[in-house]
């Protein structure tokens, strides 16, 4: 199953249940909410998009629909701040 | 060479340089201190004669083990890793007060003491105001409408981002309106200026305003532990300080709506 981990040189703070990312070579800043916040810090380990499904299982008691978990890690590979872990 | 000893904020600096260059600073950026060796924070040497003209503000960023260099085509600054030690390049006062905000900001952030922040400043009631905006937004006017209250920026502010509170101090970097060298004062609110028919005052929540703040900071760099420290002293400045959108007439009134 592919694996997912978060790029090198991304800066992130948390403000008000509120994640902001800063990619400091492409100059983009991108905003998550509590729970994209909790898979972000969950990517800078290999992840895969079972091993979200279950993380969030565990900390929140919800069973996420695994496309919008699937949804998620294409947008964060678009914009260049998650690559493919090898 | 020669030598002066200097304030910018709250921090003292030695400097040497040609007398030429001195008396420059002199009457531009700094009241001149007496202070003994053992009290300065930072020990600057200026040398004149580098590069060319003002080109554009595109700054190379160099790292080494004992150095780091920010290099433009106008001036070259050759650091210790820590900011407290010094050359700095120029090819003319321009140059000289680009290099000396780079530097001095550069300085601030690494050790976490606080942000240059693109904006000005006035004072009311002792308790300071910062108005920021995109280039042409109004912060000059904002400035200027200000009068009588005292400045403590026109253009580039000091702020001290700390655990007990933020403290703007005087600001050596000026557009256009001279430091008249006014005492810090507590920072009350930052308000993001929008020229309009119509004076209206917003609260912004911390994510949007630390998102439009981003950018009101002087010199990033692609440094992640630097970008890392920005990131935190600007939630910690949107956490303890009101933020705003300020839509205002070009005249004194919207004042009637900051408290």
């Amino acid at each position: 199953m592919v694996q997912f981990v978060q790029k090198k040189n991304v800066a992130q703070i948390e403000v008000e249940n509120e994640w902001i990312i800063l990619d400091t070579e492409q100059y983009t800043v991108t905003r998550l909410n509590d729970l994209g916040g909790f898979c972000w810090q969950k990517l800078r380990e290999a992840q895969t998009v079972d091993s979200l499904y279950k993380a969030i299982d565990l900390e929140y008691g919800v069973e996420c629909e695994k496309d919008a978990i699937d949804h998620f890690l294409a947008d964060l590979t678009k914009y260049g701040l998650i690559s493919h872990a090898v | 060479m020669n030598t002066i000893f200097v304030k910018m904020a709250a921090h003292s600096l030695r400097i040497s340089a040609d007398w030429n260059t001195l008396e420059g600073l002199a009457a531009q950026f700094l009241p001149v201190l007496k202070r003994k060796e053992e009290d300065v924070d930072i020990q600057l040497t200026v040398l004149p004669g580098y590069g060319t003209v003002f080109q554009n503000f595109d700054v190379q960023v160099g790292k080494e083990p004992n150095k780091i260099t920010f290099k433009r085509a106008d001036y070259l600054i050759e650091s210790s890793p820590d900011y407290t030690s010094a050359t700095i390049q120029v090819h003319d006062q321009l140059a000289l007060k680009h290099a000396l905000m780079n530097f001095y900001s550069s300085f601030i952030v690494y050790h976490n003491w606080g942000l240059l922040i693109h904006s000005s400043c006035a004072i009311q009631n002792g308790r300071a105001h910062i108005f920021a905006g995109h280039s042409g937004a109004g912060k000059s006017t904002a400035a200027r409408l200000s009068e009588p209250r005292a400045l403590l920026s026109d253009e580039a502010t000091i702020v001290k981002i700390a655990a007990d509170g933020m403290v703007v101090f005087d600001s050596p970097f000026r557009s256009e309106l001279q430091s008249t060298y006014q005492q810090p004062a507590p920072l009350a609110g930052i308000q993001l200026l929008h020229q309009s028919e119509r004076n209206r005052l917003e609260r912004m929540g911390g994510p949007d305003a630390l998102v439009a703040l981003m950018d009101k900071v002087f010199y990033w760099n692609d440094d992640p532990a630097e970008t890392h420290r920005i990131m935190g002293l600007l939630r910690n400045l949107v956490e303890k300080v009101p933020v705003y959108e300020l839509y205002f007439r070009k005249d004194p009134t919207f004042w009637e709506l900051i408290s």
